[in-house]
Protein backbone atom coordinates (compact mmCIF):
# COMPACT_ATOMS: atom_id res chain seq x y z
CA UNK A 1 0.00 0.00 0.00
CA UNK A 2 2.78 1.96 0.89
CA UNK A 3 4.45 1.57 -2.20
CA UNK A 4 0.65 2.97 -4.39
CA UNK A 5 0.74 5.82 -1.93
CA UNK A 6 4.18 7.03 -2.94
CA UNK A 7 3.71 6.66 -6.82
CA UNK A 8 0.41 8.87 -6.42
CA UNK A 9 1.71 11.52 -4.65
CA UNK A 10 4.72 11.34 -7.49
CA UNK A 11 1.81 11.83 -10.14
CA UNK A 12 0.49 14.84 -8.37
CA UNK A 13 4.01 16.24 -7.91
CA UNK A 14 4.39 15.85 -11.55
CA UNK A 15 1.01 17.42 -12.47
CA UNK A 16 1.74 20.45 -9.96
CA UNK A 17 5.84 20.75 -11.86
CA UNK A 18 3.73 20.90 -15.37
CA UNK A 19 1.40 23.35 -14.36
CA UNK A 20 3.65 25.10 -12.44
CA UNK A 21 5.92 25.66 -15.75
CA UNK A 22 2.65 26.64 -18.08
CA UNK A 23 2.46 29.55 -15.18
CA UNK A 24 5.98 30.59 -15.10
CA UNK A 25 5.80 30.66 -19.50
CA UNK A 26 2.85 32.94 -19.01
CA UNK A 27 4.41 35.42 -16.54
CA UNK A 28 7.57 35.68 -18.73
CA UNK A 29 5.17 36.43 -21.72
CA UNK A 30 3.47 39.29 -19.71
CA UNK A 31 6.70 40.36 -18.35
CA UNK A 32 8.16 40.66 -21.57
CA UNK A 33 4.79 42.75 -23.12
CA UNK A 34 4.98 45.15 -19.85
CA UNK A 35 8.74 45.46 -20.44
CA UNK A 36 8.74 46.38 -24.21
CA UNK A 37 5.11 48.84 -23.07
CA UNK A 38 7.56 50.64 -21.08
CA UNK A 39 10.09 50.65 -23.50
CA UNK A 40 8.06 52.26 -25.94
CA UNK A 41 5.94 55.02 -23.42
CA UNK A 42 9.82 55.87 -21.99
CA UNK A 43 10.46 56.30 -25.44
CA UNK A 44 7.28 58.59 -26.17
CA UNK A 45 7.41 60.23 -22.90
CA UNK A 46 10.96 61.85 -24.13
CA UNK A 47 9.52 63.10 -27.53
CA UNK A 48 6.86 64.78 -25.79
CA UNK A 49 9.70 66.09 -23.41
CA UNK A 50 11.36 67.15 -26.29
CA UNK A 51 8.32 69.11 -28.24
CA UNK A 52 7.40 70.37 -24.84
CA UNK A 53 10.98 71.34 -24.53
CA UNK A 54 11.11 73.25 -28.02
CA UNK A 55 7.53 74.98 -27.54
CA UNK A 56 9.03 76.48 -24.02
CA UNK A 57 11.66 77.48 -25.65
CA UNK A 58 9.62 79.02 -28.41
CA UNK A 59 7.97 80.83 -25.82
CA UNK A 60 10.60 81.83 -23.94
CA UNK A 61 12.12 83.50 -27.35
CA UNK A 62 8.77 85.20 -27.56
CA UNK A 63 8.34 86.57 -24.75
CA UNK A 64 12.00 87.67 -24.25
CA UNK A 65 12.46 86.81 -20.99
CA UNK A 66 15.95 85.67 -19.86
CA UNK A 67 16.56 82.39 -19.63
CA UNK A 68 17.44 80.85 -16.52
CA UNK A 69 21.01 79.98 -16.69
CA UNK A 70 21.03 76.24 -17.37
CA UNK A 71 23.97 73.99 -18.04
CA UNK A 72 25.43 74.15 -21.45
CA UNK A 73 22.98 71.39 -23.64
CA UNK A 74 25.08 68.54 -25.17
CA UNK A 75 24.14 68.23 -28.90
CA UNK A 76 21.53 65.89 -30.18
CA UNK A 77 24.65 63.36 -31.11
CA UNK A 78 26.46 63.38 -27.85
CA UNK A 79 22.83 63.63 -25.89
CA UNK A 80 22.98 60.34 -27.51
CA UNK A 81 25.87 58.92 -26.34
CA UNK A 82 25.63 60.11 -22.98
CA UNK A 83 22.53 57.46 -22.81
CA UNK A 84 24.41 54.45 -24.07
CA UNK A 85 26.95 55.47 -21.54
CA UNK A 86 24.32 55.86 -18.82
CA UNK A 87 22.69 52.55 -20.09
CA UNK A 88 26.36 51.25 -19.10
CA UNK A 89 28.21 50.72 -22.38
CA UNK A 90 31.67 52.02 -23.23
CA UNK A 91 31.43 55.06 -26.26
CA UNK A 92 34.94 55.60 -26.56
CA UNK A 93 37.04 54.99 -29.95
CA UNK A 94 39.21 52.36 -28.02
CA UNK A 95 36.17 50.41 -26.71
CA UNK A 96 33.12 50.97 -28.28
CA UNK A 97 29.95 48.97 -27.80
CA UNK A 98 31.21 46.74 -24.87
CA UNK A 99 29.47 46.43 -21.32
CA UNK A 100 31.32 48.82 -18.53
CA UNK A 101 32.76 46.62 -16.68
CA UNK A 102 30.98 46.38 -12.52
CA UNK A 103 29.81 50.28 -13.99
CA UNK A 104 33.19 51.33 -13.64
CA UNK A 105 33.47 54.61 -14.85
CA UNK A 106 35.29 55.68 -18.24
CA UNK A 107 37.84 58.53 -18.58
CA UNK A 108 37.51 58.07 -22.32
CA UNK A 109 34.04 58.00 -22.64
CA UNK A 110 33.32 61.09 -20.70
CA UNK A 111 36.13 62.94 -23.16
CA UNK A 112 33.98 61.85 -25.97
CA UNK A 113 30.37 62.92 -24.26
CA UNK A 114 31.94 65.73 -22.64
CA UNK A 115 35.20 66.99 -24.00
CA UNK A 116 35.92 69.90 -26.00
CA UNK A 117 36.68 69.34 -29.74
CA UNK A 118 39.42 70.87 -30.97
CA UNK B 1 84.27 26.06 -16.15
CA UNK B 2 85.52 25.93 -12.40
CA UNK B 3 84.98 29.30 -9.56
CA UNK B 4 85.21 30.26 -6.12
CA UNK B 5 83.25 32.90 -4.62
CA UNK B 6 82.32 34.90 -1.83
CA UNK B 7 78.68 32.90 -0.89
CA UNK B 8 77.06 36.05 0.75
CA UNK B 9 77.57 37.95 -2.14
CA UNK B 10 77.13 35.75 -5.10
CA UNK B 11 73.57 35.08 -2.83
CA UNK B 12 72.88 38.65 -3.35
CA UNK B 13 73.14 38.48 -7.03
CA UNK B 14 71.31 35.06 -7.22
CA UNK B 15 68.14 37.10 -5.95
CA UNK B 16 68.63 39.66 -8.00
CA UNK B 17 68.69 38.00 -10.95
CA UNK B 18 65.83 35.46 -9.62
CA UNK B 19 63.24 38.24 -10.32
CA UNK B 20 63.52 37.52 -13.37
CA UNK B 21 63.12 34.01 -13.55
CA UNK B 22 59.21 32.61 -13.41
CA UNK B 23 58.31 28.47 -12.73
CA UNK B 24 55.46 29.17 -15.29
CA UNK B 25 57.12 29.38 -18.72
CA UNK B 26 56.46 27.80 -21.84
CA UNK B 27 60.39 27.57 -22.83
CA UNK B 28 61.61 25.18 -20.53
CA UNK B 29 65.40 26.20 -20.42
CA UNK B 30 64.06 29.69 -18.73
CA UNK B 31 63.54 27.96 -15.50
CA UNK B 32 67.38 27.63 -15.16
CA UNK B 33 69.77 30.60 -14.85
CA UNK B 34 72.49 30.76 -16.79
CA UNK B 35 76.11 31.59 -15.68
CA UNK B 36 78.90 32.48 -17.19
CA UNK B 37 82.39 32.28 -17.01
CA UNK B 38 84.57 34.73 -18.55
CA UNK B 39 88.46 35.94 -17.68
CA UNK B 40 86.55 39.09 -16.79
CA UNK B 41 83.96 37.90 -14.35
CA UNK B 42 81.11 35.94 -13.80
CA UNK B 43 77.61 37.02 -15.52
CA UNK B 44 74.46 35.70 -14.13
CA UNK B 45 71.08 35.38 -16.09
CA UNK B 46 67.84 35.00 -15.51
CA UNK B 47 64.84 35.49 -17.83
CA UNK B 48 60.83 34.89 -18.34
CA UNK B 49 60.87 36.08 -22.16
CA UNK B 50 58.93 39.41 -21.22
CA UNK B 51 62.04 40.67 -18.77
CA UNK B 52 65.17 39.11 -18.60
CA UNK B 53 67.63 40.16 -15.75
CA UNK B 54 71.87 39.85 -15.96
CA UNK B 55 74.34 40.49 -13.00
CA UNK B 56 77.69 40.92 -13.52
CA UNK B 57 80.63 40.09 -10.50
CA UNK B 58 83.66 41.72 -11.49
CA UNK B 59 86.94 39.71 -11.27
CA UNK B 60 89.25 42.55 -10.30
CA UNK B 61 86.91 43.38 -7.37
CA UNK B 62 87.94 42.38 -4.44
CA UNK B 63 85.44 41.91 -2.30
CA UNK B 64 83.61 39.29 -4.77
CA UNK B 65 86.43 36.43 -3.71
CA UNK B 66 86.38 35.27 -7.01
CA UNK B 67 88.59 33.15 -8.02
CA UNK B 68 88.69 31.60 -11.44
CA UNK B 69 90.07 28.30 -12.05
CA UNK B 70 88.97 27.68 -15.54
CA UNK B 71 86.07 29.76 -17.75
CA UNK B 72 82.99 28.22 -19.20
CA UNK B 73 78.75 28.20 -19.07
CA UNK B 74 76.31 26.47 -17.28
CA UNK B 75 72.33 26.39 -16.97
CA UNK B 76 71.36 25.31 -13.57
CA UNK B 77 67.35 24.68 -12.09
CA UNK B 78 67.08 28.49 -10.54
CA UNK B 79 64.81 27.13 -7.83
CA UNK B 80 67.08 24.07 -6.56
CA UNK B 81 70.29 26.30 -7.48
CA UNK B 82 69.66 28.90 -5.38
CA UNK B 83 67.80 27.45 -2.67
CA UNK B 84 71.20 24.80 -2.21
CA UNK B 85 73.34 28.14 -2.46
CA UNK B 86 71.56 29.91 0.57
CA UNK B 87 71.43 26.81 2.96
CA UNK B 88 75.59 26.04 2.20
CA UNK B 89 77.74 25.79 5.17
CA UNK B 90 80.53 27.42 4.53
CA UNK B 91 81.58 31.78 3.84
CA UNK B 92 82.73 30.37 0.03
CA UNK B 93 81.15 28.07 -2.50
CA UNK B 94 83.32 26.35 -5.56
CA UNK B 95 81.16 25.46 -8.16
CA UNK B 96 83.04 22.77 -10.42
CA UNK B 97 81.26 21.61 -14.13
CA UNK B 98 82.04 18.47 -14.91
CA UNK B 99 81.18 15.87 -17.72
CA UNK B 100 77.78 15.78 -19.91
CA UNK B 101 77.07 19.21 -17.62
CA UNK B 102 77.03 17.83 -14.29
CA UNK B 103 77.55 20.48 -11.62
CA UNK B 104 79.25 20.00 -8.46
CA UNK B 105 79.04 22.50 -5.32
CA UNK B 106 81.25 22.64 -2.44
CA UNK B 107 81.41 24.54 0.70
CA UNK B 108 83.32 22.56 4.01
CA UNK B 109 82.21 19.38 4.03
CA UNK B 110 79.01 19.74 1.99
CA UNK B 111 78.82 18.41 -1.53
CA UNK B 112 76.10 18.45 -4.48
CA UNK B 113 76.15 17.63 -7.76
CA UNK B 114 73.55 18.74 -9.71
CA UNK B 115 72.24 18.16 -13.48
CA UNK B 116 72.97 21.41 -15.50
CA UNK B 117 71.74 21.93 -19.35
CA UNK B 118 73.92 23.23 -22.35
CA UNK B 119 74.22 26.96 -22.23
CA UNK B 120 74.30 27.26 -26.00
CA UNK B 121 70.43 27.08 -26.07
CA UNK B 122 69.49 29.21 -23.30
CA UNK B 123 67.94 32.58 -25.91
CA UNK B 124 70.17 35.34 -26.48
CA UNK B 125 69.30 38.57 -24.65
CA UNK B 126 68.65 40.84 -27.48
CA UNK B 127 71.58 43.16 -28.11
CA UNK B 128 70.84 47.02 -27.84
CA UNK B 129 73.60 49.23 -28.56
CA UNK B 130 72.29 52.80 -29.15
CA UNK B 131 74.39 55.93 -28.68
CA UNK B 132 71.31 57.77 -27.39
CA UNK B 133 71.27 56.60 -23.55
CA UNK B 134 69.26 58.54 -21.01
CA UNK B 135 70.43 58.43 -17.31
CA UNK B 136 68.21 59.00 -14.99
CA UNK B 137 69.04 59.62 -11.33
CA UNK B 138 67.53 56.10 -9.10
CA UNK B 139 65.63 58.06 -6.19
CA UNK B 140 63.85 60.12 -9.46
CA UNK B 141 63.27 56.73 -11.21
CA UNK B 142 61.86 54.72 -8.43
CA UNK B 143 59.15 57.44 -7.56
CA UNK B 144 58.24 57.93 -11.37
CA UNK B 145 57.31 54.57 -11.26
CA UNK B 146 55.84 54.07 -8.25
CA UNK B 147 53.65 57.64 -8.97
CA UNK B 148 52.51 56.09 -12.29
CA UNK B 149 52.38 52.29 -11.73
CA UNK B 150 49.36 52.83 -9.40
CA UNK B 151 47.00 53.69 -12.71
CA UNK B 152 48.39 51.12 -14.90
CA UNK B 153 45.77 48.72 -15.65
CA UNK B 154 45.25 44.86 -14.48
CA UNK B 155 43.06 43.77 -17.02
CA UNK B 156 44.18 42.05 -20.29
CA UNK B 157 41.19 42.98 -22.30
CA UNK B 158 43.47 46.09 -23.09
CA UNK B 159 46.91 45.15 -23.17
CA UNK B 160 48.13 48.14 -24.15
CA UNK B 161 46.76 50.03 -21.07
CA UNK B 162 49.06 47.73 -19.03
CA UNK B 163 51.93 49.94 -19.72
CA UNK B 164 53.40 53.11 -18.96
CA UNK B 165 54.18 55.31 -21.69
CA UNK B 166 56.61 56.98 -21.85
CA UNK B 167 57.15 60.04 -24.16
CA UNK B 168 60.51 61.72 -24.40
CA UNK B 169 61.07 65.07 -26.19
CA UNK B 170 63.15 68.16 -25.72
CA UNK B 171 64.59 67.28 -22.61
CA UNK B 172 61.46 66.59 -20.99
CA UNK B 173 60.31 63.22 -19.79
CA UNK B 174 56.30 62.26 -20.34
CA UNK B 175 55.15 59.09 -17.64
CA UNK B 176 51.22 58.37 -18.28
CA UNK B 177 49.47 55.38 -16.95
CA UNK B 178 45.52 55.12 -17.37
CA UNK B 179 43.18 51.75 -16.56
CA UNK B 180 40.06 54.49 -18.06
CA UNK B 181 39.13 55.29 -14.59
CA UNK B 182 41.93 56.67 -13.20
CA UNK B 183 45.04 58.67 -14.82
CA UNK B 184 48.31 59.19 -13.22
CA UNK B 185 51.05 61.41 -15.35
CA UNK B 186 54.30 62.47 -14.56
CA UNK B 187 56.85 64.93 -15.73
CA UNK B 188 60.37 65.45 -15.69
CA UNK B 189 63.03 67.40 -16.97
CA UNK B 190 66.19 65.59 -18.15
CA UNK B 191 69.69 67.11 -18.70
CA UNK B 192 70.38 65.32 -22.58
CA UNK B 193 71.09 65.53 -25.75
CA UNK B 194 67.75 67.94 -27.13
CA UNK B 195 68.09 65.31 -29.91
CA UNK B 196 66.62 62.51 -28.18
CA UNK B 197 63.03 61.57 -28.58
CA UNK B 198 61.57 58.36 -27.69
CA UNK B 199 57.64 57.14 -27.68
CA UNK B 200 57.65 53.78 -26.06
CA UNK B 201 55.24 51.60 -23.96
CA UNK B 202 57.06 49.54 -21.08
CA UNK B 203 54.86 47.09 -19.52
CA UNK B 204 54.19 48.07 -15.52
CA UNK B 205 54.94 45.14 -14.53
CA UNK B 206 58.38 45.27 -16.12
CA UNK B 207 58.66 48.93 -14.46
CA UNK B 208 57.57 47.30 -10.81
CA UNK B 209 60.07 44.72 -10.98
CA UNK B 210 62.61 47.15 -12.02
CA UNK B 211 62.22 49.40 -9.46
CA UNK B 212 62.44 46.45 -6.98
CA UNK B 213 65.85 45.59 -8.21
CA UNK B 214 67.26 49.04 -7.78
CA UNK B 215 69.18 49.20 -4.35
CA UNK B 216 69.77 51.83 -2.51
CA UNK B 217 73.37 52.05 -3.20
CA UNK B 218 72.69 52.73 -6.75
CA UNK B 219 72.77 56.27 -7.83
CA UNK B 220 72.01 56.42 -11.09
CA UNK B 221 69.83 54.66 -14.16
CA UNK B 222 70.89 54.41 -17.95
CA UNK B 223 68.04 53.94 -20.06
CA UNK B 224 68.05 52.59 -23.53
CA UNK B 225 65.66 52.04 -26.10
CA UNK B 226 65.82 49.74 -29.04
CA UNK B 227 62.79 48.45 -31.76
CA UNK B 228 60.75 46.27 -29.05
CA UNK B 229 63.26 46.20 -26.08
CA UNK B 230 64.00 48.45 -23.12
CA UNK B 231 67.66 48.02 -21.21
CA UNK B 232 68.13 49.81 -18.06
CA UNK B 233 71.85 49.45 -16.79
CA UNK B 234 71.82 50.18 -12.85
CA UNK B 235 75.52 49.51 -11.46
CA UNK B 236 76.02 45.94 -12.33
CA UNK B 237 72.85 44.74 -13.33
CA UNK B 238 71.27 45.05 -16.73
CA UNK B 239 67.35 45.17 -16.44
CA UNK B 240 65.64 44.28 -20.08
CA UNK B 241 62.24 44.32 -20.77
CA UNK B 242 59.92 43.91 -24.26
CA UNK B 243 58.09 46.74 -25.29
CA UNK B 244 54.32 46.86 -25.68
CA UNK B 245 53.02 47.26 -29.30
CA UNK B 246 50.79 49.06 -30.50
CA UNK B 247 49.48 53.18 -30.18
CA UNK B 248 48.78 54.49 -26.60
CA UNK B 249 45.43 56.16 -26.49
CA UNK B 250 45.47 59.94 -26.65
CA UNK B 251 45.19 60.97 -22.99
CA UNK B 252 46.62 64.94 -22.89
CA UNK B 253 42.86 65.65 -23.60
CA UNK B 254 41.42 63.44 -21.01
CA UNK B 255 42.86 66.18 -18.40
CA UNK B 256 40.83 68.75 -17.61
CA UNK B 257 42.40 72.76 -18.45
CA UNK B 258 39.92 74.75 -16.55
CA UNK B 259 37.84 73.94 -13.41
CA UNK B 260 35.12 75.11 -11.85
CA UNK B 261 35.31 74.28 -8.24
CA UNK B 262 39.18 74.27 -6.60
CA UNK B 263 39.87 73.31 -2.73
CA UNK B 264 43.38 72.62 -1.52
CA UNK B 265 43.83 69.18 1.07
CA UNK B 266 46.55 68.00 3.42
CA UNK B 267 47.07 65.01 1.46
CA UNK B 268 48.13 62.19 4.43
CA UNK B 269 44.73 64.77 6.67
CA UNK B 270 42.63 63.56 3.23
CA UNK B 271 43.78 60.13 3.19
CA UNK B 272 42.96 59.11 6.62
CA UNK B 273 39.37 60.51 6.05
CA UNK B 274 38.81 58.88 2.89
CA UNK B 275 40.42 55.26 4.24
CA UNK B 276 37.66 55.93 7.35
CA UNK B 277 34.63 56.39 5.11
CA UNK B 278 35.80 53.46 2.99
CA UNK B 279 35.45 51.47 5.94
CA UNK B 280 31.75 51.40 5.22
CA UNK B 281 31.55 51.80 1.41
CA UNK B 282 33.70 48.23 0.97
CA UNK B 283 30.80 46.90 2.47
CA UNK B 284 28.38 47.75 0.44
CA UNK B 285 28.23 47.08 -3.63
CA UNK B 286 28.74 50.23 -5.38
CA UNK B 287 31.87 51.17 -3.25
CA UNK B 288 31.43 54.47 -3.59
CA UNK B 289 32.06 57.85 -1.67
CA UNK B 290 30.04 61.10 -1.69
CA UNK B 291 31.85 64.29 -1.44
CA UNK B 292 30.31 68.10 -1.17
CA UNK B 293 31.78 70.68 -1.26
CA UNK B 294 29.67 74.06 -0.72
CA UNK B 295 31.83 77.83 -1.25
CA UNK B 296 29.14 79.56 0.07
CA UNK B 297 29.47 77.88 3.86
CA UNK B 298 33.14 76.47 3.42
CA UNK B 299 32.21 73.19 4.05
CA UNK B 300 33.41 70.12 2.36
CA UNK B 301 31.96 66.89 3.81
CA UNK B 302 32.32 62.98 2.75
CA UNK B 303 29.41 60.74 3.11
CA UNK B 304 30.12 56.93 2.53
CA UNK B 305 26.63 55.04 2.99
CA UNK B 306 26.57 51.21 2.85
CA UNK B 307 22.87 50.23 3.76
CA UNK B 308 23.67 46.88 4.97
CA UNK B 309 25.92 48.20 7.84
CA UNK B 310 25.23 52.24 8.32
CA UNK B 311 26.75 55.75 7.38
CA UNK B 312 29.48 57.85 7.70
CA UNK B 313 29.66 61.57 7.56
CA UNK B 314 32.97 63.59 7.88
CA UNK B 315 33.42 67.27 7.68
CA UNK B 316 37.11 67.78 6.34
CA UNK B 317 39.89 70.07 7.34
CA UNK B 318 40.44 72.39 4.31
CA UNK B 319 41.81 75.49 2.80
CA UNK B 320 40.87 77.72 0.40
CA UNK B 321 38.21 76.52 -0.95
CA UNK B 322 36.77 78.53 -4.35
CA UNK B 323 34.11 78.20 -6.57
CA UNK B 324 30.63 76.60 -7.67
CA UNK B 325 28.67 74.40 -5.75
CA UNK B 326 29.55 70.97 -6.02
CA UNK B 327 28.68 67.20 -5.38
CA UNK B 328 30.28 64.50 -6.85
CA UNK B 329 30.66 60.59 -5.76
CA UNK B 330 33.74 58.57 -6.83
CA UNK B 331 35.61 55.30 -5.94
CA UNK B 332 37.41 55.42 -2.85
CA UNK B 333 40.08 53.25 -3.60
CA UNK B 334 41.48 55.44 -6.70
CA UNK B 335 41.35 58.01 -4.10
CA UNK B 336 43.68 56.54 -1.94
CA UNK B 337 45.99 54.96 -3.88
CA UNK B 338 46.71 58.85 -5.60
CA UNK B 339 46.93 60.28 -2.38
CA UNK B 340 49.30 57.53 -0.82
CA UNK B 341 51.29 59.15 -4.00
CA UNK B 342 51.80 62.20 -3.38
CA UNK B 343 53.04 61.56 0.16
CA UNK B 344 53.27 64.19 2.86
CA UNK B 345 52.69 67.49 1.18
CA UNK B 346 49.39 70.07 0.49
CA UNK B 347 47.52 69.00 -2.56
CA UNK B 348 44.92 70.98 -4.55
CA UNK B 349 42.04 69.33 -6.19
CA UNK B 350 40.26 70.56 -9.14
CA UNK B 351 36.32 69.73 -10.20
CA UNK B 352 34.65 70.83 -13.10
CA UNK B 353 31.60 69.12 -12.66
CA UNK B 354 29.93 66.18 -11.21
CA UNK B 355 30.09 64.11 -14.27
CA UNK B 356 33.64 64.93 -15.45
CA UNK B 357 37.28 64.02 -14.11
CA UNK B 358 38.64 66.02 -11.42
CA UNK B 359 42.01 66.17 -10.60
CA UNK B 360 45.01 65.99 -7.61
CA UNK B 361 48.21 68.50 -7.85
CA UNK B 362 51.08 69.06 -5.72
CA UNK B 363 50.14 72.80 -4.47
CA UNK B 364 53.63 73.63 -4.73
CA UNK B 365 54.27 72.37 -8.39
CA UNK B 366 51.37 72.20 -10.28
CA UNK B 367 53.17 71.14 -13.45
CA UNK B 368 54.64 67.93 -13.40
CA UNK B 369 52.70 65.82 -11.44
CA UNK B 370 49.29 65.17 -12.07
CA UNK B 371 46.50 62.98 -10.87
CA UNK B 372 43.14 61.94 -12.71
CA UNK B 373 40.20 60.56 -11.61
CA UNK B 374 37.00 59.69 -12.98
CA UNK B 375 33.41 59.92 -10.79
CA UNK B 376 30.95 57.13 -10.65
CA UNK B 377 28.59 57.51 -12.95
CA UNK B 378 25.31 58.58 -10.88
CA UNK B 379 21.79 58.34 -12.09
Amino acid sequence: MEKQKLYDSFVQLEADAKRMLARIDEMQTDLMQVLERDAELEIENQHLRERLQEIQAAADKKSERPKTAAAPRLSKSRANLKKLYKAGFHVCNQMYGSRLDDDEPCAFCLDVIYGERR
Amino acid sequence: MQFSIKRTLFVKKLNDVQRAISSKTTIPILTGIKLALTDAGLMLTGSDADISIEAFISATDEKNELEIGSTGAIVLPARFFSEIVKKLPEDTMTLEVKDNFQTELRSGSASFTINGLDANNYPHLPSIDTEKQVVIDANVLKQLIAQTVIAVSTQESRPILTGVHLVLDNQELLAVATDSHRLSQRKLHLDIDKDIHYDVIIPGKSLLELSRTLSDDVETVEMRIAENQVLFVAGTISFYSRLLEGNYPETSRLIPSSSTTQVEFNAPQLLAAIERASLLSHASHNNVIKLTLDPAKDDVTIYGNSPDVGNVQETLTHSNLDGEQLEISFNPDYMKDALRSFGQTEIQVAFTSALRPFTLVPTEDQDHFVQLITPVRTF
